[in-house]
C-alpha cells in the first residue's frame, strides 16, 4: 500500500467519521507501528480464546457462535481481522461506551425522520418520484445489458430443467419408506438392493431420501421402521456413503454454468471421472454380497467419498470459483495427513482443477496477458483508456490502476509468490506496448506441484527477465536518466543561465494577466531561451513547453494535500481571482511511452510545484530595484538617509530570498538528486526505480517547505511582500531622479530645499508617505519573516526535519533577527510592567 | 546574452592585467591564443558569450577595449602569442604616444578629447556583439549588462582616463553596471610616482560617485602575499598580475559555468552592497600556490578554505589594524570551487559563528554567503577545493583614511600643484581637490557610522549643524 493510498484512506475515514483531526497524525502512527498490509497477513486466523472472550461477553452467546460459525464456514475474508477489531472494542470500555451512544443516536436520528409532518409530503413525493424514474432508467439499463448478455451465452443447467435426469436422488413428493413386512431373513437381500440403489443415488424401497433443507445440506435418508434393528444400524453405517455420493454429484451438476469458471469445470471433470469410477465399482460388487461384506467392501471408498463430499460442500458453501477453489483444495490436500492414496486423490484433484488456471498464469507471466474471462485469476486487468486516447493520463494511471491484485483470489500457495507475478506480467505488458517481442528460447509449462518448488523457480525466472529486459529498455533504449536529468536542468533550475535567459525573453509576456498571454509566442520564446543557453547542447530540450494552470501553487498544494484547515477555505474561495502570467506559469514536459511510467502526470506536476522559478523571480525583481537604488550614490547626506531605510529592507529581503533559493537548490536539491542516482544505480526493476523516485519528490515537497501549511503561507507571504515592496519601489523611481536633481544644485541650495522641506509641499508629503509605507512594509516583512523563523524552530526541534534549522542558522547569522525578538520581548514586557 | 560585460583596460597597469586575465580565460575555456576553440573543449558546457564573442564559428574574440596613451605596454601584447586574439579595432592608442605623464589631470583631459573616439568603439561593442541576427531585435536592450575597468588610481593614464570614462560611462549608461578592479599603490615603496596623492583621490572621488562596484587591489598587499605566501623574493609584474587574474576570472566564475545558483552578476553583487554608497570590495584567495610547486593533491577542507579566507593575512587588501574602532563585515561572498559536500558548507558556518570568527554589522542581518562553483575542466589544479572571498568590510575605509593623510601632506606643502594648473580644470582654482577631499573624507566618515547601529539614521549633515 502506497502512502498516498493510505494517506487517503485515513482522510475517508475521518470524513466519515466528521472528525476534524489532521489526518497527517494518524498516517505517520500509523505507519510507525508498522500496518501489515500483505496477504498473508490479512490471512489471519481468529484465535480460539479471542472467540471464547467475546462469546462470553456477548449476551446471547450462542447466537454469536452460530453466525461466527456459518461466516467461517462461508471462508468470508478477512474473518480473523474482523474478529480481532471486535475484540479490540471489547476490551475498550470507553470505545464502546462512545459506539452505543452514537448507535443510539443514529437510531434516534432515523426516527426523528420518520416523523414526516405534512409540510415534507410535497418534497417527499418529489423525491419518491424522482427516484422512482431513476430507478426504472436504472432497470431498462440493466434489462438491455442482461438480455444482450443472455443472448450471448445460453444458460443451461439442464438438471434444473429436467429433474429427473439426474444422478442425484429424484425426491418424488411424500414417498414414504414401504411399510409391507418382511420376515427377518428375507430382509437382508431387500436392503442390500436399496442400498445398492442408494449408493448410486435412486431411492429404494425401504430406504428412501428425504428433501434436503438446504442446496447444500447432508442428505438424509428415511428408513422403513420395520427393519430388524441390526440391519439398521449397519445401514445407517453404509448410509453416509450415500450422502457423500449425493454430495458430490450435486456438484458435478451444479457447476456446469459458465460463470462458474475455468478452475470448477475442471474440478468437476476430475470429480465426474472419478464418481464414474464409483459407480462401476457399485456393480462390480454386486451379486455375491450380504450386509456385512458390503460393509467391508466400501470402507476405503467411504474415506475417498467423504474427502470428495468434504471438498465440494465446502466449494459450494463458499461459493468459490478460480483460485478460491485452489485454495480450498490445497488446503485441504494439507490437512490430510493419514494414507498416501488419499493424500493422491487430493493431488489429483487439484491438479487437475489447477490446468486452466495455470494456463491463464503461463500467459501472464510470459506474456502480460490475461484471457480471464470468467474473472478467476487473482490479477485483475481494469483497462478503462486506451494508450492512443490520452497518453499522459494513461500512464499516469497504468501503474498505479490498470492491474489490480485481488488477494481473495490468489491460491495460498501462490500467495509468496504474488507479488512477483504481477508484476512479472505487468512488465512484459509494458515490453509489449513498447512494440518489442520477448523471445523465449523454452517456455516452460507451469504445473502445481504439492511439495516441488519448480513452478516457482519457473516464475522467479520469468519475473528476472521481465525485470531486466523493461529496466534495459527504459534505462538504455529510451535514456531515462538523460530524461531525468534534462527534467532537472528546467524543473529545478538547475540550468540556471538557462533560466535567466528565459526570464530575460519572457519578464514583459509574463506580467500580463493570464487570460492575454499568447502562449505560442511564450512558446517560441521559451525556445530561443533554451537555445541561447548551455540548454542548446541537451537533446530532449524540445520537450520543455510552457503552460499557464489557472490556479497558483498555494492553491494547487492545499488541494493536493487536501489538509482540512480553515485556509484552505480561504484559499479555495480565491481562485477566481485571475492571476498574472508569471504566478500561473509553469514549464511542462512532453513525456513519452515507456518513460511517463516514471515521468507521469502526477511526477511532472510534483516538480511544477517546486516554487522555485518563482523565487527566482522575486530574486530578481529585487536586483533590478538594487540597480535603480545605485543611483543614489550622487545623493545628498539628507536624501539618502531617507532612503536608507528602503536600502535595508530590500537588503533584507534579497538575504532572505537568496538564502531560501541557496537552501532549496544547494542543500535540498542536489544532495537529494545525488542520493537519487546512487540508489538508482542499484536498482533492479521498475518498481525500484518508481519507488526512488517517489522518494525522491517526497523528499524535495517536505524539505522545500511544502508539505507544511504554516511553512507554506509564510513563504508565500514573504513573496507577496517582497513583491509589493518591490512594486512601490519601481513606481517610486521617478522620484529619485527629483531628489537626484536637488541633489546636484542641492550642494549650493541647501537652504532652499530646507525650507520647502518646512513648507511641507508636495514634495514632502511624498517623501513623509515613502518613509511610512517603507516603515510598513517593513513591519509586514520583519512579521513574515519572524513567523517562518519561529515556525522552522518549531518544526526543526521534533521529528527529522534537522535541514531546515540551517535555513534559520544562516537567516539569523549574525543574531539580527534574534535581536529583534529579544527586544520585543522585552518591550512587550516592559508594557506589560507599565500597564500591570 | 545575460551577462555579457565590456571589459575596458586603461593604462599600463590596467593593460597587463587584462593581458594576464585573458591568458586565463583562454585556458579556462580551452581557447588557443588565437582565438580558436581547442579540440578538446568543443563539448563544452560552458559559457563563453560572458566575456568573448563569436565571430564566425570557431573564432571567439574577447569583448575588451585596450586604452593607453603611451604604446609600450600594448606593444608588448601586440608582440606577444595572444596578439591575434583581439579585435584590432579594439586597440586604442594614443597617437602622440607620449603618455599623461602620471598627471591625472592630463591623463583627464586627453580622455575627453579623445571621448568622440573612445566611444564610438564602445557603441559598436555594446550593439553588434550578437550574432544572432534574428533575435537582435527583441535582446537588443538586453544584450549588454555592464562594464569592467581595469586600471591603476595611482598612475596618470589609468586614473586619470579612467576617472573621465568613469563619468561618461554612468552618464551615458546610467542602468548598465559598472564594476572596476582598481590597483592601489604599494604604501611600503617609496613611488616614482611624486603626486600619486593627488591622483588617488581624484580617482576615489569617481570611484565613489560613478562607480557601482570597485574590488580594490592593494599592491602593497599583492607584494606582501607574494613574497610571505608564495615565497617569492622580489615579485615581478607578472606575477602578482597572476594573482589579480585570478581573483577576476574566479568572481566571475558561477556565471561562466552555470548551475543552480548565481547566474546573474547583479545578483551576486546585490547582496554585498547593501547602500550605493558602501561599494568598495576586499578580496580573498586561498589556497595560493606558484605554478613550481604542489604536484600532489592536497586535501583542503572546506572549512580550512573557509578560514582561512577571513584571516587578514590573506586578504588583497593592506588595512592597518584600528583597535579603537570596532570594525565589521557588511557583507561576505565566498565563491568555493571544487568538490563540496553543502553539509560541509554548513558545518564550516557554524563553526565560523560559534567561534565568532567574522564580526558583522549590528543594523541589518548579514552573513556569510555561499557559491558553489564548478572548475574549468581544463585545468588541473593542485587543491580539492579553493576559495574566493569577495568582502565588504568597513576596515576598507583605513586605506581611504591613509590617502586622505598622504594627500593632506603633500597639499599642505601646496607641493607639486603647478602640473595640475596647466590643466583646464585647475587653471582657476584647486576646487576640484578640495571637493574630491570632501567626498572622500565622509566615504570614510560613512564606513565608520556603518559600524554603529544607529547606522540607517545616520546624517553627517545633520551632526554638523
Amino acid at each position: 500500500m502506497s502512502e498516498f493510498k493510505l494517506h487517503h484512506l485515513v482522510v475517508e475515514l475521518i470524513e466519515l467519521l466528521g472528525s476534524s483531526s489532521a489526518p497527517e497524525k494518524h498516517v505517520e502512527k500509523l505507519q510507525k507501528e508498522g500496518v501489515p498490509t500483505s496477504a498473508s497477513a490479512l490471512a489471519i486466523i481468529a484465535s480460539q480464546s479471542s472467540i471464547c472472550n467475546l462469546a462470553k461477553k456477548s449476551p446471547v452467546p450462542e447466537l454469536f457462535l452460530q453466525k461466527y460459525e456459518e461466516l467461517k464456514a462461508k471462508k468470508v475474508d478477512l474473518l480473523g481481522l474482523f474478529i480481532q477489531l471486535l475484540e479490540l472494542i471489547s476490551e475498550d470500555k470507553e470505545l464502546k461506551n462512545y459506539l452505543a451512544k452514537e448507535a443510539s443516536n443514529v437510531s434516534s436520528l432515523s426516527t426523528k425522520n420518520a416523523a414526516i409532518t405534512t409540510e415534507d409530503l410535497p418534497q417527499i413525493c418529489k423525491n419518491v418520484i424522482k427516484a422512482a424514474v431513476e430507478g426504472e432508467k436504472k432497470l431498462n439499463k440493466v434489462c438491455a445489458i442482461t438480455k444482450k448478455t443472455e443472448s450471448s451465452v445460453i444458460k443451461h443447467n439442464w438438471v434444473y430443467e429436467r429433474p429427473r435426469i439426474t444422478w442425484d436422488f429424484y425426491n418424488e413428493p411424500n414417498v414414504m419408506p414401504c411399510q409391507k413386512v418382511v420376515p427377518i431373513i428375507s430382509q437382508e437381500s431387500i436392503l442390500l438392493w436399496d442400498i445398492l440403489y442408494c449408493l448410486k443415488g435412486i431411492d429404494g424401497t425401504y430406504i428412501v431420501s428425504e428433501p434436503l433443507t438446504s442446496p447444500h445440506a447432508v442428505k438424509t435418508f428415511n428408513i422403513s421402521p420395520d427393519v430388524c434393528i441390526s440391519y439398521k444400524q449397519l445401514t445407517q453405517q453404509i448410509l453416509p456413503l450415500a450422502s457423500h455420493y449425493s454430495m458430490a454429484t450435486r456438484f458435478v451438476e451444479e457447476k456446469v454454468l459458465a460463470e462458474d469458471g475455468q478452475v470448477n469445470h475442471a474440478l468437476r471433470g476430475a470429480i465426474k471421472s472419478l464418481l464414474k469410477d464409483y459407480l462401476l465399482e457399485m456393480e462390480h460388487v454386486r451379486g455375491k454380497l450380504n450386509l456385512q461384506k458390503l460393509w467391508f467392501y466400501i470402507q476405503p471408498t467411504m474415506i475417498a467419498m467423504s474427502i470428495l463430499s468434504q471438498i465440494t460442500s465446502t466449494i459450494c458453501k463458499a461459493n468459490a470459483k478460480g483460485g478460491k477453489v485452489l485454495s480450498l483444495l490445497h488446503e485441504q490436500a494439507n490437512n490430510i495427513s493419514g494414507e498416501a492414496k488419499f493424500k493422491e486423490l487430493c493431488l489429483f484433484l487439484i491438479q487437475t482443477a489447477s490446468i486452466p488456471y495455470m494456463q491463464i498464469l503461463e500467459k501472464w507471466v510470459y506474456k502480460g496477458v490475461i484471457c480471464d474471462p470468467y474473472e478467476e485469476f487473482f490479477v485483475e486487468d481494469n483497462e478503462l483508456i486506451h494508450r492512443e486516447e490520452l497518453p499522459i493520463d494513461y500512464s499516469a494511471d497504468y501503474w498505479e490502476k490498470r492491474y489490480t491484485m485481488r488477494p481473495e483470489r490468489t491460491p495460498t500457495f501462490l500467495n509468496e509468490q504474488a507479488q512477483t507475478i504481477m508484476r512479472t506480467g505487468k512488465y512484459f505488458n509494458v515490453i509489449r506496448q513498447c512494440g518489442k517481442i520477448v523471445q523465449w528460447r523454452k517456455q516452460e509449462s507451469l504445473i502445481y506441484q504439492h511439495q516441488g518448488q519448480k513452478y516457482i523457480a519457473t516464475i522467479d525466472r520469468a519475473y528476472s527477465e521481465a525485470a531486466k529486459t523493461l529496466l534495459e529498455v527504459l534505462i538504455h533504449e529510451n535514456d531515462l536518466m538523460g530524461r531525468l536529468r534534462s527534467v532537472k536542468n528546467y524543473f529545478l533550475l538547475a540550468q540556471g543561465d538557462f533560466v535567466v535567459q528565459f526570464m530575460n525573453l519572457c519578464e514583459t509576456e509574463l506580467n500580463k494577466n493570464m487570460y492575454d498571454i499568447v502562449i505560442h509566442r511564450l512558446a517560441s520564446l521559451l525556445e530561443v531561451a533554451l537555445r541561447m543557453s548551455t540548454a542548446d547542447s541537451d537533446p530532449y530540450k524540445d520537450d520543455l513547453k510552457p503552460e499557464l494552470l489557472p490556479y497558483d501553487l498555494q492553491f494547487q498544494m492545499f488541494r493536493i494535500l487536501s489538509i482540512q484547515t480553515r485556509d484552505e477555505k480561504e484559499y479555495s474561495s480565491q481562485t477566481d481571482k485571475t492571476l498574472t502570467g508569471l504566478e500561473a506559469f509553469v514549464f511542462n514536459y512532453d513525456v513519452k511511452w515507456p518513460v511517463s511510467l516514471i515521468l507521469n502526470r502526477k511526477a511532472v506536476a510534483c516538480y511544477q510545484m517546486l516554487h522555485l522559478f518563482y523565487c527566482k523571480y522575486i530574486e530578481r525583481r529585487l536586483c533590478r530595484v538594487w540597480v535603480s537604488n545605485k543611483i543614489a550614490k550622487t545623493f545628498t547626506h539628507n536624501v539618502a538617509m531617507s532612503y536608507r531605510q528602503a536600502f535595508s529592507l530590500r537588503q533584507r529581503m534579497l538575504d532572505c530570498i537568496q538564502h531560501l533559493a541557496y537552501y532549496m537548490m544547494v542543500e535540498v536539491i542536489e544532495p537529494n538528486w545525488l542520493t537519487f542516482i546512487s540508489k538508482m544505480s542499484k536498482v533492479s526493476n521498475v518498481d525500484d526505480v518508481l519507488s526512488v523516485h517517489q522518494d525522491l519528490q517526497d523528499s524535495y515537497l517536505k524539505e522545500c517547505m511544502l508539505t507544511d501549511p504554516d511553512l507554506l503561507g509564510c513563504i508565500t507571504g514573504i513573496c507577496s511582500a517582497c513583491l509589493e515592496f518591490c512594486n512601490f519601489m519601481e513606481r517610486m523611481s521617478p522620484y529619485y531622479i527629483d531628489a537626484e536633481l536637488t541633489s546636484m544644485i542641492g550642494a549650493y541650495q541647501e537652504d532652499v530645499y530646507d525650507c520647502e522641506d518646512d513648507d511641507g509641499d508636495m514634495y514632502k508629503e511624498n517623501a513623509v508617505s515613502f518613509e511610512e509605507t517603507i516603515i510598513s512594509l517593513d513591519e509586514k516583512f520583519t512579521q513574515v519573516l519572524i513567523r517562518l523563523l519561529d515556525r522552522i524552530c518549531d518544526l526543526g526541534c521534533d521529528n527529522n526535519n534537522e535541514k531546515l534549522l540551517n535555513v534559520f542558522c544562516r537567516l539569523d547569522f549574525n543574531l539580527f533577527y534574534t535581536d529583534i525578538l529579544i527586544r520585543r520581548g522585552r518591550e512587550k514586557t516592559m508594557q506589560e510592567d507599565v500597564s500591570g | 546574452m545575460p551577462c555579457e560585460m565590456i571589459t575596458l583596460q586603461l593604462g599600463q597597469c590596467g593593460n597587463q592585467i587584462g593581458f594576464e586575465f585573458w591568458k586565463k580565460l583562454c585556458a579556462e575555456h580551452g581557447i588557443s591564443s588565437e582565438g580558436i576553440l581547442e579540440d578538446y573543449a568543443t563539448e563544452g558546457t560552458d559559457r563563453k558569450d560572458v566575456f568573448f564573442y563569436q565571430s564566425d564559428d570557431e573564432h571567439y574574440i574577447p569583448r575588451a577595449v585596450l586604452l593607453d596613451l603611451e604604446p609600450r605596454v600594448i606593444h608588448t601584447i601586440m608582440n606577444s602569442p595572444y596578439s591575434k586574439l583581439y579585435n584590432p579595432e579594439n586597440i586604442y592608442l594614443s597617437k602622440h604616444g607620449g603618455g599623461a605623464g602620471n598627471n591625472w589631470a592630463s591623463g583627464y583631459h586627453q580622455g575627453e578629447k579623445l571621448q568622440e573616439e573612445i566611444f564610438d568603439i564602445l557603441d559598436r561593442e555594446a550593439d553588434g556583439s550578437d550574432s544572432l541576427e534574428v533575435y537582435t531585435i527583441i535582446l537588443l536592450e538586453l544584450v549588454l549588462l555592464g562594464f569592467v575597468l581595469c586600471h591603476s588610481i595611482a598612475g596618470g593614464t589609468g586614473s586619470g582616463m579612467g576617472s573621465f570614462m568613469l563619468e561618461s560611462l554612468a552618464d551615458r549608461f546610467p542602468k548598465k553596471l559598472i564594476e572596476t578592479y582598481s590597483v592601489f599603490p604599494n604604501q611600503d615603496e617609496i613611488s616614482d610616482v611624486v603626486v600619486q596623492p593627488y591622483n588617488s583621490l581624484l580617482t576615489l572621488k569617481r570611484l565613489t560617485q560613478c562607480a557601482d562596484c570597485v574590488v580594490v587591489l592593494d599592491n602593497t598587499a599583492l607584494n606582501r602575499i607574494a613574497s610571505d605566501r608564495l615565497h617569492i623574493q622580489n615579485p615581478s609584474f607578472t606575477q602578482i598580475n597572476k594573482l589579480v587574474s585570478t581573483i577576476m576570472s574566479v568572481s566571475t566564475t558561477t556565471l561562466r559555468y552555470p548551475s543552480y545558483m548565481n547566474n546573474d552578476l547583479v545578483g551576486l553583487i546585490a547582496p554585498l552592497i547593501p547602500t550605493p554608497r558602501l561599494h568598495f570590495l576586499m578580496t580573498g584567495y586561498t589556497p595560493l600556490t606558484t605554478d613550481q610547486e604542489g604536484a600532489s593533491v592536497r586535501k583542503t577542507s572546506v572549512l580550512d578554505v573557509m578560514r582561512r579566507l577571513l584571516q587578514p593575512k590573506n586578504m588583497m587588501v593592506s588595512t592597518a589594524l584600528d583597535r579603537n574602532a570596532s570594525h565589521c563585515y557588511i557583507s561576505i561572498l565566498n565563491i568555493i570551487q571544487g568538490e563540496v559536500d553543502p553539509t560541509q558548507v554548513h558545518k564550516s558556518l557554524q563553526r565560523i559563528r560559534e567561534r565568532k570568527l567574522a564580526q558583522f554589522i549590528p543594523w541589518g542581518p548579514a552573513s556569510i554567503q555561499v557559491a558553489l562553483s564548478r572548475k574549468s575542466p581544463y585545468i588541473q589544479s593542485t587543491h580539492r577545493v579553493s576559495g574566493l572571498m569577495l568582502a565588504n568590510h568597513t576596515n576598507i575605509s583605513s586605506l581611504f583614511d591613509r590617502a586622505l593623510q598622504q594627500y593632506d601632506k603633500l597639499r599642505k606643502r601646496e607641493a607639486f600643484l603647478e602640473q595640475f594648473r596647466k590643466e583646464k580644470m585647475f587653471e582657476d582654482n584647486l576646487d576640484e581637490l578640495d571637493n574630491s577631499r570632501e567626498v572622500v573624507e565622509y566615504l570614510v566618515k560613512e564606513y565608520q557610522a556603518a559600524t554603529r547601529v544607529d547606522y540607517l539614521s545616520w546624517n553627517p549633515s545633520k551632526l554638523e549643524t
